[in-house]
């Protein structure tokens, strides 16, 4: 019995430390990723500035848009221009 | 006229009912009746309910059979075809698809394509509360052999505190079969009991004032070092990247974890791998769902089913469940007394499985201490991490007990 309440806690022991280490990973995993997507593949931030026409979409708008267009057409359109009557 | 009587009657099942029948048949009508009625877990505990019905009705041949039934020495197992002969569909269904392991991780593979990692990723330090969560499973490891369970059996029904079904089964198939049903029953009856079981623990240990720390108000005083500028190729790499470290340390965590991160990375890849993610959320997960509560409901034969193990099942399991939430608390609570960038208490009691259940259980909670203060996002961080450290953590215990 006593063997087995052992090895139980050291079941509790190793279990608790792997647990917390692989968690650990995990925060530092998304880490790296996060650093290495904003030097490499960083998206523009805020909404896009507008240009010189007055027409311009904003780009909460044109993001909706454009995943409305990705999801209708399976990922195969492509806007190519949009225009406000 | 006799005979015709007599042989009209041994036809029937009446002559095999027994009191263990009859009590059988009144768990799963109670079953059923939380499933259908109360609507707890209702696309589990409606399958499990009916797996238990058929597998008592006398006669019907639909019951789980003992393993050693099917062996036929030197480590070999008699083919399907002859256990569906001999035995019945419910144990073709069984012996193929929960014996061997499949359905857990596969109905894990929708959960993942479910899951969306941001709130974690965008509140990476609350993932070590998904690790302090799991304490209830340790701890009850320990607890159920002092009781007089063996150490696979303890081992089973302590991971009835990662609040995760598909866990616990995994974990129960693995370690301890003849165990399947209650820990089962338990496990899912725990996961529905979250919105009474979190608040009674909370309310226990968590002050007014903690109540009320307001995580928003923390962030814009304390806002985060690095913004996610491209949160979709994060979200994108992220399962691929964790499954290959967790491969490493864990290996046998990787039929949950990695068939999870698998679920994940088509969902989050967009509209080329949409059809992917949409059949892992859908027939495939509902097909495995049935299946898997249909044969677990059918491991619940009188014999099997009416034990004292059952109870101590019950009783072992409940307290696994409070000490994780507990754990999960008492650990933010600690986390709390060093820092200045405060944690409400309530995002470590969500750090077990549970998802989102257990968040917005959390959250409910929160906004009745102060209506302003949301902390759903919060809250589904550690909620998310609880289940890569429930899966985690059987993972452990298949590999060391």
């Amino acid at each position: 019995m006593e063997d087995i309440l052992s090895n139980a806690l050291s079941i509790l022991v190793i279990g608790m430390i792997t647990v917390i280490l692989i968690l650990g990973l995990v925060v530092v995993v998304g880490n790296v990723l996060i650093r290495l997507t904003n030097k490499f593949w960083p998206l523009p931030d805020g909404p896009v500035k507008k240009g010189n026409s007055s027409g311009a979409i904003p780009a909460g708008t044109m993001a909706a848009i454009v995943a409305a267009v990705d999801t209708v057409t399976g990922g195969r359109g492509k806007i190519t221009k949009v225009e406000k009557k | 006229m006799q005979e015709i009587f007599s042989k009209l009657f041994n036809m029937t099942a009446f002559g095999a009912i027994t009191y263990q029948t009859v009590i059988m048949w009144a768990i799963a009508f109670v079953l059923l009746y939380l499933g259908i009625k109360k609507k707890y877990e209702p696309l589990l505990l409606v399958p499990i309910g009916f797996g238990v019905l058929l597998a008592n009705f006398p006669g019907a041949q639909m019951g789980i059979v003992d393993a050693s039934l099917i062996e036929v020495g030197d480590g070999r197992y008699k083919n399907l075809f002859e256990i569906a002969h001999e035995y019945g569909i419910l144990n073709f269904l069984y012996f193929s698809l929960i014996k061997t392991g499949f359905l857990p991780p596969i109905i894990f593979m929708g959960v993942g394509a479910l899951t969306d990692f941001g709130p974690m990723l965008r509140n990476l330090r609350l993932a070590f509360f998904g690790a302090a969560a799991q304490i209830g499973i340790f701890t009850v490891l320990i607890g159920a052999i002092l009781l007089g369970f063996n150490m696979n059996e303890a081992a089973s029904l302590g991971i009835i505190g990662g609040a995760d079904g598909p866990t616990a089964i995994y974990t129960t198939i693995k370690l301890a079969p003849h165990l399947l049903g209650p820990i089962a029953i338990a496990a899912y009856s725990y996961m529905a009991l979250v919105p009474v079981i979190i608040p009674l623990i909370a309310n226990m240990f968590i002050s007014k004032k903690e109540f009320q720390i307001n995580m928003r108000e923390m962030d814009k005083k304390y806002p985060p070092k690095h913004q996610i500028k491209n949160m979709k190729a994060v979200k994108i790499i992220f399962p691929i990247a964790l499954g290959t470290v967790v491969a490493i340390f864990v290996p046998s965590s990787v039929p949950l974890l990695g068939m999870l991160l698998f679920g994940n990375l088509v969902k989050e890849i967009g509209t080329s791998t949409s059809r992917l993610a949409e059949a892992a959320t859908g027939p495939i997960m509902n097909t495995a769902t049935i299946f898997l509560g249909l044969a677990v409901g059918a491991t619940m034969t009188a014999e099997v089913f009416l034990t004292g193990k059952t109870i101590g099942i019950i009783v072992g399991g409940f307290i696994a469940f409070a000490l994780s939430v507990t754990g999960g608390i008492f650990a933010v609570k600690t986390y709390n007394l060093f820092v200045t960038k405060k944690i409400n208490p309530l995002v470590g009691a969500t750090g077990l499985s549970a998802v989102p259940m257990a968040s917005r259980v959390a959250n409910e909670m929160a906004l009745k201490h102060n209506p302003a203060n949301h902390i759903l996002q919060y809250c589904m961080a550690s909620n998310i991490s609880g289940v890569i450290g429930s899966a985690v953590a059987a993972g452990i215990l298949i590999s060391l007990v």
